[in-house]
């Protein structure tokens, strides 16, 4: 049996943690092989290793069945391996040529020889069906095409094992099939590729073996054909997996939210939503489906008062909140888990008590004429901690780095909701999470909604959008595609609503 | 929490540690007895009651700037300019106690306040154009300095010099000066003044504001996280001004303790190297009051322990100057010392 | 917190007791000290010509000797250094420069038993009014007839032209320079036939003492406008004149300055040995020094008194040996001087109508 790539016996330690114990992969010549793990069970760290950006503390790597040492991510392409990254190391006023060879560039004499560069590169297009205009600027192409263009950059550099990390994050579900034609195509040429990913669904439709891993520790190797989508579930949560949101209908009462016409300039100064209107009630979940940077940020910093509005109007039961502060939305009843815990959601040198008391810590009993009330904020703080059953060495008084990314999350969750909002704004809440997690937040949120809350969900990920919601508004390019009930549509509707297509135009 | 403090506690100590040894070595290498040379150096700092006086009274503006530069830290701003706030604070104070004829509890209280207002001015212009502006802080801070600096060059011989020098002011009154007559009589003629009490209050206030109070929870807040303070609400901009302020007002007491306390009149031409100093004294004293404190303490212990060092040796004044600065600039690398520790660390675990 | 402190104050204190006992008391000797006023011991001027004179007393006078340098400039600190020499026994000290005056006040009443020498100060309380007790002896010196004799030496080795004066601060001992030199030339152009004028425009006080990129501007300013020769008496401002015209020199301009306080000879230096420094308003500190330790040596130490140097007992002039000034200049200067000695010339120390 000829194993392209052969990682036995790996081992690494970060401080603190074993990223990687004893584990083995073995990739076989012209197969897709899936590694398999949630966020943190050591899949990244792996295969930086394989790329050589890491140095294993233990264990061997052979391709092709020799021994090699990778030091660094030159050796491994000369090993011919390759990876795509999940976020794409592209210039972006250069053309497609231009990026993909960039560091290795052709000379005829002293001048590049785009020209054949090019040629080559059309070529290679061709031959995987990447359908890639090697002209064209990046800042031009779709997300799908940089993403080829990524991959394009491997075949160029004559690259035999092709590392996929997470590539259908940023990809409408279309795009997933289009990139999975691809891969397809790339074995059927005799390249080897190693996809690492938490989603099931996508190895079930192309790889052939998966590889398993849980906190670091190998699980072992699978035929994908002869193995469930819950048995593999099974193997990498290590529990049974209940993947079904149980919830009752929606009741829906009054309008808490209402936004109006609402634009919002994005980081780069021109518009990044452009006149969405948005209505969110009590006692429904409202999602919001969206490609990763199609203005879900600025909507969402708009209605929480961290970014100005160009123009429209914010609602809060019925009360005008566009120009208020941050603090005064605070007060009126926005909850708003961040999609970036360690960006806005922490302070991580704080402890966990003045975290929990975030939001509180400046209206009594928390404190009183400027003065911190420190035995009432430990209260709160630890009864917090106790219902949402946030885990740490030192209870309150741990400092917030100290905990594990779902404790973190817990705690946000945690004091988001111990705040009673009107209207709670959740962004990618499960990030990052293990599934046991992201059930027991989905939860959290059916809860709120049931209390006769209004919830509004953010997420990349479909899958969370349709389970979780009531209705969908579908973002694209900072406009409004279309809203859809949950209960009547499915992943394709949403995925080409997701890439600009309206809803009229589907049927 | 209780762990952090140790592990601080621990680094400081290996820092100051280092930077004696560090001076040793400069001594030997000079050929002098290290250890006669630090015990002269001791001595001179604290073999009577004049010279732990004299001790204190060097590390009064220390405190203060030290402090000064502490509490900026903690809302993540680099106040360099604490020179230029002690200038201004010194000078406010100055005037005003050349200015009125008041009796001393009225005068004293005014000119001390005199000097906080001045300084927070001078803190507050880098806050504005920072949180404005986003000028970065320590660029302005800088040109503060010299705004200061040379504002004193106008003022000074222009309206307040003596009789018979123009690159000082007159000598301020007995009704104006921090300096008390029990306080000198106490400590045999030292330098010691009001002053040194007045910092050991605003480091009871400062250690007060920084963990007690939702001012101190919001500041340390943007100081560690920015984004996360203004998604909860706390406007950051202001925090900063506000930091600023406090920062230079803690500077320009320190002006005040240094012009009519320690000294007693404002020369002109000269940049106060305790604006300077109060970073490393921050940096050893890891940026919280208390530590701030002892670590000024130490760096007047050196400072005035210095010329005895020099009189009973043959180390020379600038080879000494070296010295006491080598000892500063070890202590103050605590932070890098953390950063070897961290990193042997991690080598002696790959090596098991 | 607390503990922190503590920690700190214990090892400084084993360190204490570890060395003890090596504490070593000199001999019945003459111990000599100085503290340095702000700027190093080799500054060109008042601390580097004090500490020479100390020196010299040292070798020659059989005494031990030490300077200290204070931290700051304020009374605070040379007080401190004051103390730290008299605790090790240095019970002699010579301070440079009027800035140790209220300092010297208080030191005499304190180290009763010590010996103060303030040069170019008298000690006071801060009020200007001179107190000079037994064992203090305060020196002055005539700025007025060592810039005459700058003026002099300048007027005669130019014999025409345009001269200049860049002072420091606008403080009396300046004036007096300055006003010494405008009646140099002026005595020159009366009674020893040279043609030299100084226009008010040419005569401007800087401010500081340390700011050399504005002596140098200023400097260049008066060569372009044709200015021969520049007196400057303004420490580093001066450095920056001499730094302008020593580029000026080597590109062959012929520019001059005359040097303050000490013979700055050397620090006109440019192409191996030529100088731009003409002569140089000298104060014999160094020679006033010596003879203060001398005095003390020889039990004739003048306590109480205020000395003034002048040009009646060589403390003031321009230097022995002046390399840019020929043989008959120097001759003509000599024969003034000794006029200057017998009281035949008067210099006056006021403005009088000259110019600021």
């Amino acid at each position: 049996m000829s194993f392209v790539v052969e990682m036995l016996r790996i081992r690494k330690e970060f401080p603190g943690i074993v990223a990687n114990d004893d584990i083995t992969l073995q990739v076989k010549q012209g197969e897709i092989h899936a590694l398999l793990g949630e966020n943190g069970a050591g899949k990244s760290t792996l295969m930086s290793i394989l790329f050589g950006l890491y140095q294993p503390d233990g264990g061997e790597i052979r391709i092709r069945g020799k021994q090699v040492e990778i030091s660094n991510p030159n050796v491994a392409n000369d090993l011919g391996i390759g990876m795509v990254h999940q976020h794409f190391k592209l210039v972006h006023n250069f053309t497609i040529t231009e990026n993909i060879i960039l560091g290795i560039e052709p000379k005829r004499g002293l001048v590049v020889d785009k020209k054949a560069a090019s040629a080559k590169i059309r070529e290679l297009s061709e031959k995987y069906g990447l359908n890639v205009d090697p002209d064209a600027k990046i800042e031009d192409v779709s997300v799908g095409m940089q993403q080829r263009v990524e991959i394009l950059k491997m075949l160029y550099r004559n690259a035999d094992v092709l590392i996929f990390d997470e590539p259908t994050s940023v990809l409408t579900p279309q795009e997933i099939q289009e990139l999975m034609k691809i891969m397809r195509n790339l074995i059927a040429e005799g390249k080897s590729i190693i996809l690492i990913t938490h989603k099931l669904k996508e190895i079930k439709a192309i790889a052939d073996r998966c590889t398993v891993i849980r906190r670091g520790r190998l699980i072992g190797t699978v035929d994908v054909a002869e193995t469930s989508e819950a048995r593999m579930a099974e193997m990498m949560v290590g529990r049974e997996v209940n993947f079904q949101v149980v919830k009752a209908p929606a009741k829906p009462g009054k309008v808490v939210l209402a936004v109006e016409n609402l634009s919002v300039l994005n980081n780069r100064k021109v518009l990044g939503l452009k006149d969405f209107s948005l209505e969110v009630r009590a006692g429904e979940i409202v999602g919001v489906a969206g490609v990763d940077g199609n203005g879900q940020v600025e909507l969402v910093e708009a209605i929480t008062g961290m970014r100005r509005a160009e123009s429209g109007k914010i609602m809060l039961n019925g009360k005008d909140i566009t120009e208020a502060s941050v603090r005064s939305r605070i007060k009126a009843g926005i909850a708003h888990i961040p999609e970036d815990r360690h960006k806005h959601g922490l302070i991580l040198d704080y402890s966990m008590e003045d975290n929990i008391a975030l939001k509180v810590y400046d209206e009594p009993p928390y404190s009183s004429r400027g003065l911190l009330n420190r035995n009432e904020i430990r209260r709160y703080a630890q009864t917090v901690i106790e219902e949402f059953d946030v885990r740490s060495g030192q209870g309150a008084i741990s400092v917030a780095r100290s905990l594990s990314g779902g404790n973190q999350q817990k705690a946000i969750v945690g004091r988001e909701l111990a705040q009673n909002p009107e209207l709670l704004i959740a962004v990618q809440p499960t990030r990052g999470l293990d599934v046991g997690a992201i059930e027991y937040i989905h939860r959290r949120l059916v809860e709120q909604r049931d209390k006769g809350k209004a919830v509004l969900l953010v997420s990349l990920e479909l899958d969370e959008i349709l389970s979780v919601s009531d209705r969908i508004a579908v973002i694209n390019n900072g406009e409004l595609v279309g809203i859809v009930q949950a209960d009547e549509t499915d992943e394709n509707e949403i995925g080409l609503m997701m890439a600009g297509v309206k809803r009229g135009d589907i049927r | 929490m209780k762990m952090e403090l140790n592990k601080e506690y621990v680094l400081a100590l290996i820092a100051v540690v280092l930077g004696l040894l560090a001076g040793a070595i400069l001594m030997m290498l000079t050929g002098n007895n290290p250890l006669q040379g630090y015990y002269f150096l001791i001595r001179g700092g604290l073999m009577s009651i004049e010279r732990v006086g004299n001790t204190l009274a060097t590390a009064t503006p220390l405190i203060f700037t030290g402090l000064a530069v502490a509490f900026a830290f903690r809302t993540g701003l680099f106040n360099i300019g604490a020179a230029g706030q002690m200038l201004a604070g010194g000078l406010c104070a100055t005037a005003i106690g050349l200015s009125f004829a008041w009796p001393k509890v009225i005068l004293l209280p005014t000119a001390v306040l005199g000097a906080l207002i001045a300084g927070a001015l001078w803190g507050f212009v880098p806050g504005y154009l920072k949180s404005r502006f986003n000028v970065h802080e320590v660029v302005s801070s800088i040109m503060m300095n010299w705004i200061a600096y040379w504002t004193v060059y106008y003022v000074v011989p222009g309206y307040f010099k003596g009789p018979y020098l123009e690159t000082e002011s007159r000598k301020i009154t007995e009704a104006a000066s921090l300096k008390v007559a029990w306080l000198t009589k106490m400590f045999s003629g030292s330098y010691i003044n009001l002053g040194f009490f007045l910092a050991v209050l605003a480091v009871i206030v400062i250690a007060f504001i920084l963990n007690k109070t939702t001012l101190g929870y919001e500041l340390k807040a943007v100081g560690f996280n920015r984004h996360a303070a203004e998604y909860a609400g706390i406007r950051s901009n202001r925090n900063i001004v506000i930091s600023m302020m406090i920062s230079g007002a803690l500077a320009g007491l320190g002006g005040a303790a240094f012009y009519i306390g320690y000294a007693s009149n404002i020369q002109i031409g000269v940049m106060p190297s305790q604006g300077f100093d109060g970073i490393a004294v921050s940096l050893l004293g890891a940026n919280s009051p208390w530590g701030v404190f002892f670590a000024a303490v130490f760096f007047g212990l050196l400072h005035s322990g210095k010329g005895f060092m020099n009189a009973m040796t043959n180390i020379p004044p600038e080879i000494a100057d070296s010295i006491i600065a080598t000892i500063i600039y070890f202590a103050a690398t605590s932070i890098l010392i953390e950063r070897c520790w961290d990193r042997l660390k991690k080598y002696l675990r790959g090596a098991k | 917190m607390l503990k922190k402190g503590m920690g700190l104050i214990i090892v400084l204190v084993v360190l204490a007791v570890a060395v003890s006992g090596c504490f070593t008391k000199g001999g019945t000797n003459l111990k000599v000290g100085m503290v340095t006023d702000a700027g190093t011991i080799d500054d060109k001027s008042f601390n580097q010509g004090t500490w020479e004179g100390i020196k010299r007393a040292g070798e020659e006078l059989k005494v031990e000797t030490k300077y200290l340098k204070p931290g700051g400039t304020t009374e605070a600190d040379y007080m401190k250094e004051i103390g730290n020499l008299y605790d090790a026994g240095y019970k002699f000290i010579v301070c440079p420069g009027f800035k140790f005056e209220t300092a010297i006040y208080q030191a005499q009443d304190k180290y009763k038993d010590a010996k103060f020498v303030l040069i170019d100060g008298s000690p006071h309380a801060g009020d200007g009014k001179a107190v000079v007790k037994e064992n203090t002896v305060s020196i002055f010196f005539a700025e007025h007839e060592s810039g005459f004799m700058a003026g002099i030496a300048t007027a005669l080795q130019l014999k025409e032209g345009e001269v200049g004066f860049i002072g420091g601060m606008e403080i009396p001992p300046v004036q007096r320079f300055n006003w010494g030199f405008q009646q140099g030339i002026q005595y020159a152009n009366a009674n020893l036939g040279t043609n030299i004028s100084l226009k008010a425009e040419n005569v401007i006080y800087q401010g500081s003492f340390d700011n050399v990129a504005a002596g140098q501007q200023l400097a260049a300013q008066m060569y372009d406008k044709g200015v021969k020769a520049i007196f400057c008496a303004a420490g580093g401002v001066g450095v920056g004149a001499i730094n302008e015209a020593k580029s000026r020199a080597k590109a062959g301009q012929q520019v001059w300055v005359i040097g303050v306080d000490v013979d700055q000879y050397s620090e006109g230096i440019y192409d191996g040995n030529k100088s731009v420094i003409l002569t140089s308003a000298m104060k014999k500190i160094a020679q006033a020094a010596f003879d203060m330790v001398q005095a003390e040596k020889d039990g004739k130490f003048p306590g109480g008194q205020t000395l003034t140097f002048d040009a009646s007992n060589n403390g003031v002039g321009i230097p022995d040996e002046n390399p840019n000034l020929s043989e008959e200049v120097q001759t003509k200067t000599a024969e003034v001087f000794e006029k200057l000695q017998s009281g035949e010339i008067k210099v006056s120390d006021q403005r009088g109508n000259l110019i600021k």
